[in-house]
């Protein structure tokens, strides 16, 4: 049986560090290449010596796909493709391709930087990993080879995410990525066909959990910052260049401009041109909306929302600011928090997950002294509050895209193991498909029914159609024919044309019984006596008394010989092909009783 | 409000227990196989004394879950035990489960106890205790009320028939009484050490047209009396009386609630004492509101009573031009927090508010 075979090398019942590897019909393929952000050590990459203990990898994988930007999904990129070694094609959607290489090197920054470590990935590794890149388009079915093609599908969650189908024949796999099935204010929500593949990979990380509502927690973010801006206090939130922060800019400047609110509000200079520039661009990735406001004003040129200068971290009053980067580790954002942390007025809050090692994660976990360069110790008394407005799908998501992708299995990657059990049964009872949980390095072997196309030759569809019922589109119908498989092509035909083809002869199979039966007359009359019988009993088919002395039953010919020793006992030669067998012995059977006395 | 949560379950509740360690339990009533239920783990915003705004976790946790064939109607924990009790149409069995939160997410059917001459009509109200041994006692008729030992699933006892009136709720008032609440209204109190015995407590004032009746028992606080706690019950018309046990013959209190018309049906009627707040009661089951009441001013003259605070989120929550509004369908109070209460309705909504104190009362 054809088989799919799935691999986890990291995510497999673990959060962090995505990597999946599938091998299907002779192709292989790796789907997002992740970096586990709890780690320092070699665990926080996947463990690429499952595809090959020695030497590169490009012999071994036909394509690499990069569903989107975070780096649980593409940080491992750079150290994969230069310094384990790959040269094949990698795929990515454009808005992933040009963001990618941004979080990559910032994240290098703080490794290596900050952290000094020596055994991590260069710049110059990140530039000459994203030279591999091929962009892709969504819907837009790219071949990779001959056989293997793929194609991206939107998953909302954040800019340029995708899930990607795979298909080599007829076999296909789909892979999720990270997806969100609700739409937010500047995201659509994911969608895909009715592609129905043989196997769809989905996250499950937010399976188990019941979120609180949009509303709820926008509306504790804004009273967060509404109530700090007036007593008068500053409010920090570190953001990505991308991201969030485009989903908080717009609440912000929404819930201004409903309170009349007059506090400035600042966006860091460079992010704004940066995001602008990257929505611009990709303005067919954001939600339906805000394509069509996009024509009368731009929503991400704010009216309440100003380019910052450093200097403005000094000014009196309440403000707002958004600054790079998100983990305060660095930049901007840092030197802010810096001047604004010992006031107990102002707040700082933290709208993602902050890498251990960070000044965003120290505090977090409630450090309230933080040593500085130059052995300073920074007291914190500003307010610390962590926000989490990530979009990722919950139980009820995944169904909706089970539902809408109708695979024949589905398999969970990014939960843990005891946690998945019970989505496990709620897919396989409301699906009635097989579902599958791997862990890292533990191969799950799927098997597929393929569809076999074969042509059919036209003189023996008229044929065969023209016998029995009339063809219903709903219905199968069954045919007999004969298959001729030579190279690769698969042929049904009719019997005889396939005997000429092949040059070969029919043969006939005739079966000859013999039936005694006691009758002293002559036989001619014995022969009339069999005649009569059988019309009578055999009223639905042609029975025939030929001038040569023989009886026809169909194609079934019976003939009468007296025997050689006893005249009164005659003999009946029953004859039949192979294709009358059942009649043939109907016959045999019927005669043996005998005749009836009457006649 | 102090603070209002809303969430969605994929399918709406009728029950909402509490289970140790702060879980929280729903279950689907839908009329198709497939019913979840599901054990949650609360937010931690709703588990600490004070209200934090901003939170990391912020979300309900499915610890575990099961899946029921029959839809559920009540749901209760077997004290002591990792077993929980479930209940519903078509017939007066009870479904035991086992819940194994460490070994895997799964909430296992465990066995089946039938009630004696189930009469296949309706399904069984439910109460548990663990004082001698894990019993539930259930029943879904005055005649039919019976205490079975959970994991032996031997009869314990059986009450005297008294009557086929059908029954609203039960409860065990302390390891050896039980109250009883019929549908018509009458309270019965019975002691399981004298089976024979059943004692009617005072009926409900004549109604002119018909009501259905459910109570609601205090749990109260630590060395009190279980029978020194008064008895609530409320009527599908709004009519709210109080009862003390001890003196039966009279109410303790009547008052009125306000409600929309009687048509709505009685199935989703609740009356639920605070655990944390002397005197304060809320209802719902009559539109997508829960009333708050302090019964403290409440005398026997029956007039209409103010409530305190009116939850209208439900109401409000849903997609908007829906043209069935959502009914609240159950709701409960937080056991240690005093003003936090969870309530769910019929379109799926799960909220958990905490109201505050208007002025003017102390």
């Amino acid at each position: 049986m054809p088989e799919i075979k799935v691999t986890p090398l990291g995510a497999g019942q673990d959060v962090g560090r995505s990597c999946v590897l599938v091998s299907i019909a002779g192709k292989n393929v790796m789907l997002d290449c992740g970096m586990h952000m709890g780690y320092n050590d070699d665990r926080r990459f996947p463990d690429f010596s499952y595809i090959t203990q020695n030497g590169r990898l490009t012999d071994f994988l036909d394509c690499v796909i990069i569903s989107h930007f975070h780096l649980d999904h593409c940080g491992a990129l750079p150290y994969f493709s230069e310094m384990v070694g790959y040269d094949g094609p990698i795929y990515m959607t454009h808005p992933t391709k040009a963001i990618c290489p941004i979080l990559l090197e910032d994240y290098r920054k703080i490794t290596v930087d900050k952290k000094g470590e020596t055994n991590f990935f260069t710049s110059q590794m990140i530039k000459d990993c994203m030279k591999k890149v091929v962009a892709v388009h969504l819907h837009q079915t790219v071949q990779v080879d001959e056989e293997l093609e793929i194609k991206a599908y939107y998953a909302g969650h954040v800019l340029g995410a995708a899930m990607f189908q795979i298909k080599v024949g007829c076999e296909s796999v789909v892979y999720t990525g990270d997806y969100n099935m609700t739409p937010d204010r500047h995201l659509g929500a994911a969608w895909i066909d009715k592609c129905r593949p043989d196997l769809l990979i989905t996250e499950s990380t937010y399976a188990t959990t019941i979120r609180d509502s949009k509303r709820c927690r926008e509306r504790d973010f804004l009273k967060k910052v509404h109530e700090t801006v007036e007593r008068g206090g500053k409010v920090l939130i570190p953001v990505f260049a991308l991201g969030r922060a485009q989903e908080l800019c717009i609440l912000l400047e929404t819930f201004w401009e409903r309170m009349n609110l007059k506090a400035p509000i600042y966006f860091s200079t460079g992010l704004t041109e940066k995001a602008n520039h990257y929505y611009k661009l990709f303005i067919t990735w954001t939600n339906q909306k805000i394509r069509k406001t996009f024509v009368q004003r731009n929503m991400f040129e704010f009216k309440h929302i100003k380019a910052f200068d450093r200097a403005f971290a000094d000014n009196p009053g309440p403000m707002v600011v958004f600054a790079t980067p998100g983990m305060l580790h660095a930049g901007q954002s840092l030197q802010i928090f810096r001047k604004w942390a010992g006031n107990e007025k102002n707040m700082v809050i933290m709208p993602g997950y902050c890498v251990q090692g960070t000044v965003g994660h120290k505090i977090l976990s409630g450090q309230r002294k933080l040593e500085m360069e130059g052995r300073q110790i920074l007291e914190v008394k500003m307010q610390v509050e962590y926000m989490s407005f990530s979009a990722h799908a919950d139980a009820k998501g995944i169904m909706q895209l089970i539902r809408q992708a109708e695979p024949r299995n589905v398999l969970l990657v990014h939960g843990e193991a005891k946690k998945m059990e019970f989505l496990k049964q709620k897919i396989e009872q409301e699906f009635h498909v097989s579902c599958f949980m791997p862990a890292n390095g533990e191969t799950t072997t799927i098997l597929t029914n393929p569809c076999i196309p074969v042509d059919i030759s036209l003189g023996l569809l008229k044929r065969e159609t023209a016998i029995g019922p009339l063809p219903d589109a709903k219905k199968p119908k069954l045919m007999h024919g004969t298959l001729l498989m030579k190279d690769n092509s698969f042929r049904l035909v009719s019997p005889e044309q396939a005997l000429k083809e092949l040059g070969l002869a029919e043969h006939q199979l005739r079966f000859t019984c013999r039936v005694h039966i006691q009758d002293p007359r002559k036989e001619h009359e014995t022969v009339l006596r069999v005649y009569n019988h059988l019309k009578g009993i055999l009223k639905d088919y042609s029975v025939q008394h030929l001038p040569d002395g023989s009886i026809t039953v169909e194609s079934i010919l019976i003939q009468a010989t007296a025997h050689s020793e006893d005249q009164g006992t005659k003999v009946l030669l029953v004859s039949w092909t192979y294709q009358d067998e059942e009649l043939g012995s109907y016959l045999t059977s019927l005669l043996k009783k005998g005749l009836p006395q009457s006649t | 409000y102090r603070d209002l949560h809303t969430f969605e379950l994929q399918a709406p509740t009728r029950l909402i227990e509490w289970a140790c360690g702060n879980r929280v339990c729903v279950a689907g009533y839908g009329q198709s196989d497939g019913n979840e239920i599901l054990q949650l783990i609360p937010p931690p915003t709703l588990l600490t004394k004070e209200t934090q705004g901003l939170c990391p976790e912020r979300d309900f946790k499915v610890e575990c879950g099961g899946f029921s064939e029959r839809p559920v109607y009540s749901l209760k924990y077997v004290p002591d035990t990792s077993l929980l009790v479930t209940s519903g149409p078509p017939d007066s069995s009870l479904q035991v489960w086992q819940v194994s939160a460490e070994d895997s997410d799964v909430i296992k059917s465990v066995s089946t106890l039938a009630a004696e001459n189930d009469t296949g009509q309706s399904w069984a109200k439910i109460a548990t205790i663990s004082a001698r041994a894990p019993w539930v006692l259930h029943g879904s008729r005055l005649d039919r009320v019976q205490i079975t030992e959970v994991e032996s699933r031997k009869n314990v006892y059986t009450a005297a028939s008294r009557g086929s009136e059908e029954l609203s709720g039960l409860a065990f008032l302390d390891c050896n009484t039980l109250l009883l609440c019929c549908t018509i209204g009458q309270l019965c109190l019975a002691d399981i050490r004298q089976p024979q015995s059943l004692v009617e407590a005072v009926s409900v004032p004549l109604a002119p047209c018909s009501e259905q009746w459910c109570m609601g028992t205090r749990h109260g606080a630590q060395g009190l009396e279980p029978s020194s706690q008064p008895v609530a019950r409320l009527s599908s018309r709004g009519l709210l009386t109080l009862t003390d046990l001890r003196k039966t013959s009279e109410f303790l209190a009547l008052a009125k609630a306000r409600v929309p018309s009687p048509g709505s049906g009685a199935e989703f009627l609740c009356v639920s004492w605070a655990p944390a707040l002397e005197g304060y009661l809320a209802i719902s089951g009559f539109d997508g509101t829960v009333h708050v009441y302090d019964t403290q001013s409440w005398d026997s003259s029956g007039r209409e009573a103010e409530p305190v605070f009116v939850h209208k989120g439900h109401a409000f929550g849903g997609a908007g031009g829906s043209r069935d509004l959502p009914q609240v369908t159950v709701h409960t109070w937080h056991l240690q927090k005093p003003r936090t209460l969870l309530s769910a309705a019929s379109d799926g909504s799960l909220h958990v508010w905490d109201w505050v104190q208007p002025c003017g009362k102390c």
